[in-house]
């Protein structure tokens, strides 16, 4: 039985996050955060800037250390899952070496694993033609748009087959149709390859589009407010995001939005309509 | 091939639209020099004509050509060696931060600074035949502006490829070979484009402070000593020609790396690309 059908994806118990303790600029960054996510589920963090979405993906991804908690990543230690290149990760900017060309890119975590030429040049072709690239292999970085740009780094963050993906905003600078493109696009790699993915977003369409959850997260301090199922299915396309249900689902995130950090409680029948504001605008477009 | 073909023809074209524009001027501007001097009647000690300049240039060909041998060889030599300090001292600083801090502003102040003075006492610490003075001068100015820029391209590497690096668990030494040193390889190039006609220069000018007569800065100061205005002239021409030199294969040595590495982007995504020389 493999490890990772044993054990969640991510575990975070109690985890808080303190930078700069002591002096005049302490920030609680996060505040007793639990998380767990399953095997093959798809989970948004979504908050305004500055409640702690990106401390807690860095959290998960040991590139800093928790103030106080756990965190399991696969089962193991943050550290230890990290030295096992358990997740890639991939950020808003595509963060590409402008000195190797694309398939170099999708081969350096291997290159860092000690894989062999052969094979790392192989596993990056299976990569790059994932991501519809397959022609553009020996291309230079800066040669591409910036949606090809994304999935080359996309593809590098899933080219050692890691049980798990970490995204921050990764889409955040897309024009809108490229965007939903490379939703689509995300949604269908990872059911092809069974990863788990937690997915930093400023926007709600967008977490509701991918998620299964919905994580709502709110600021000073940074915490967890209110958790969304998103019971849409699987096999989303176009049309989902013509839907009733996907309207319904963008209104409840929305109104968890709202509602974050004050502990009044809505009362669906009496909300008005104009107030809770349009529900394709995302958080930070208001 | 064809699209090769196209790119060759445009840059040829390229080449040949940047060329003709200065060109021009610089045959007008000789044509008007040797016309004043034939209006004005200038003396030769004041302003030679340039085609007496030419005649002395031609007629002292082999003889410029071995000053310009001493010169070049105090310029490649200094080059060299402070390039490779440079490049040496700047991962010592990469390695230790404290001692970053301590010498980089000292580096950057330094070149801002006419330390060629020193000259003087480095002559006064050697033989007056030896040639290790000028060359101990040129590999300082070298170094200090070596070590500035390749310090900078080692230091300022995106942080998003520091924290990918850190995701692969990469070790301190890989992240060294995989993401500083590419970094900092434009950094040097630009460092040498810098550097190389800053070498040149001293190295000239190195001569006036004395040591032995043989490199073109000795001998343009001889020979106007001796009056011979035209042939110190024919002398400076041959400085300019061997700067050039210098100038020109630190372009192309820049030209043949970028269309391997780090190619003319539109954006640079980190903002700052390699800096210029002194800041
Ligand atoms: N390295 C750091 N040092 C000090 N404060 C930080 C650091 N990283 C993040 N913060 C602070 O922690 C809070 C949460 O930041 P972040 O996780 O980046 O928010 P988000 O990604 O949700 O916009 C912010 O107030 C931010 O200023
Ligand atoms: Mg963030």
């Amino acid at each position: 039985m493999r490890s990772e059908l044993v054990h969640p994806a991510v575990a975070v118990a109690g985890v808080s996050k303190v930078f700069n303790r002591g002096s005049a600029n302490q920030v609680d960054a996060l505040v007793d955060v639990d998380l767990v996510v399953a095997p093959g589920e798809f989970v948004s963090l979504i908050g305004p800037s500055g409640c702690g979405k990106s401390t807690l993906l860095r959290l998960i991804a040991h590139l800093i250390e928790p103030s106080s908690g756990n965190v399991l990543v696969n089962g193991k230690s943050a550290s230890q899952a990290r030295l096992d290149q358990e997740y890639g990760m991939a950020f808003q900017q595509a963060g590409l070496f402008d000195w190797r060309s694309v398939a170099k890119n999708v081969e350096l975590p291997l290159e860092l694993k000690g894989w062999d030429k052969k094979r790392r040049a192989a596993r990056a072709r299976e990569m790059l033609e994932l991501v519809k690239l397959g022609d553009f292999v020996d291309h230079r970085p800066w040669q591409l748009s910036g949606g090809m740009q994304q999935r080359v780094a996309i593809a590098r963050a899933l080219a050692a087959h890691p049980p798990l993906l970490l995204m921050d905003e990764p889409f955040g600078a897309l024009d809108e149709m490229t965007r939903e493109h490379m939703q689509a696009e995300l949604l269908r790699i990872c059911d092809e390859t069974r990863t788990s993915v937690v997915f930093v977003t400023h926007s709600i369409p967008e977490a509701v589009y991918l998620s299964d959850r919905v994580v709502v997260m709110s600021p000073r301090p940074g915490r967890i407010t209110d958790v969304v199922d998103v019971d849409l299915g699987r096999d989303r396309d176009d049309d989902t995001r013509e839907d009733d249900a996907f309207y319904r689902k963008i209104i409840e995130v929305r109104e968890a939005l709202r509602n974050g950090g004050h502990d009044t409680t809505v009362d669906h029948e009496t909300v008005d309509p104009d107030a809770v504001g349009h529900p394709l605008l995302g958080v930070d477009d208001r | 091939m064809t699209t090769a073909t196209l790119a060759v023809g445009g840059s040829a074209r390229r080449v040949l639209d940047a060329v003709w524009p200065p060109a021009l001027f610089g045959v007008a501007f000789l044509v008007i020099w040797e016309g004043a001097v034939k209006v004005f009647d200038l003396k030769p000690y004041f302003l030679p004509p340039p085609s007496s300049i030419w005649a002395e240039f031609t007629g002292n060909l082999t003889l410029i050509r071995d000053a310009a041998w001493v010169s070049g060889a105090n310029a490649f030599v200094g080059l060299l060696v402070g390039t490779v300090l440079g490049v040496a001292v700047s991962f010592l600083l990469m390695r230790f931060r404290l001692l970053n801090d301590m010498v980089t502003p000292l580096a950057i102040a330094l070149n801002a600074v006419p330390i060629i003075v020193l000259v003087a006492v480095f002559n006064n610490m050697f033989s007056s035949t030896s040639e290790i003075p000028r060359r101990l001068m040129v590999t300082l100015v070298v170094y200090f502006i070596v070590l500035v820029n390749v310090a900078k391209g080692l230091r300022q590497v995106s942080p998003i490829h520091l924290e990918l690096l850190r995701s692969y668990a990469a070790t301190p030494v890989e992240v060294i070979r995989k993401a500083r040193i590419p970094n900092a390889v434009p950094y040097l190039f630009t460092a040498l484009k810098i550097a190389a006609p800053a070498a040149v220069i001293t190295a000239f000018v190195a001569e006036y402070f004395g040591g032995p007569q043989n490199g073109l800065g000795s001998r343009i100061v001889s020979n106007i000593a001796a009056s011979r205005n035209a042939v110190a002239w024919a002398y400076v021409v041959g400085a300019c020609l061997l700067g050039l030199t210098f100038y020109l294969v630190s372009i192309a040595m820049e030209n043949i790396t970028t269309s391997r590495h780090h190619t003319s982007r539109g954006d640079d995504s980190r903002g700052s690309g390699p800096g210029g020389g002194t800041t």
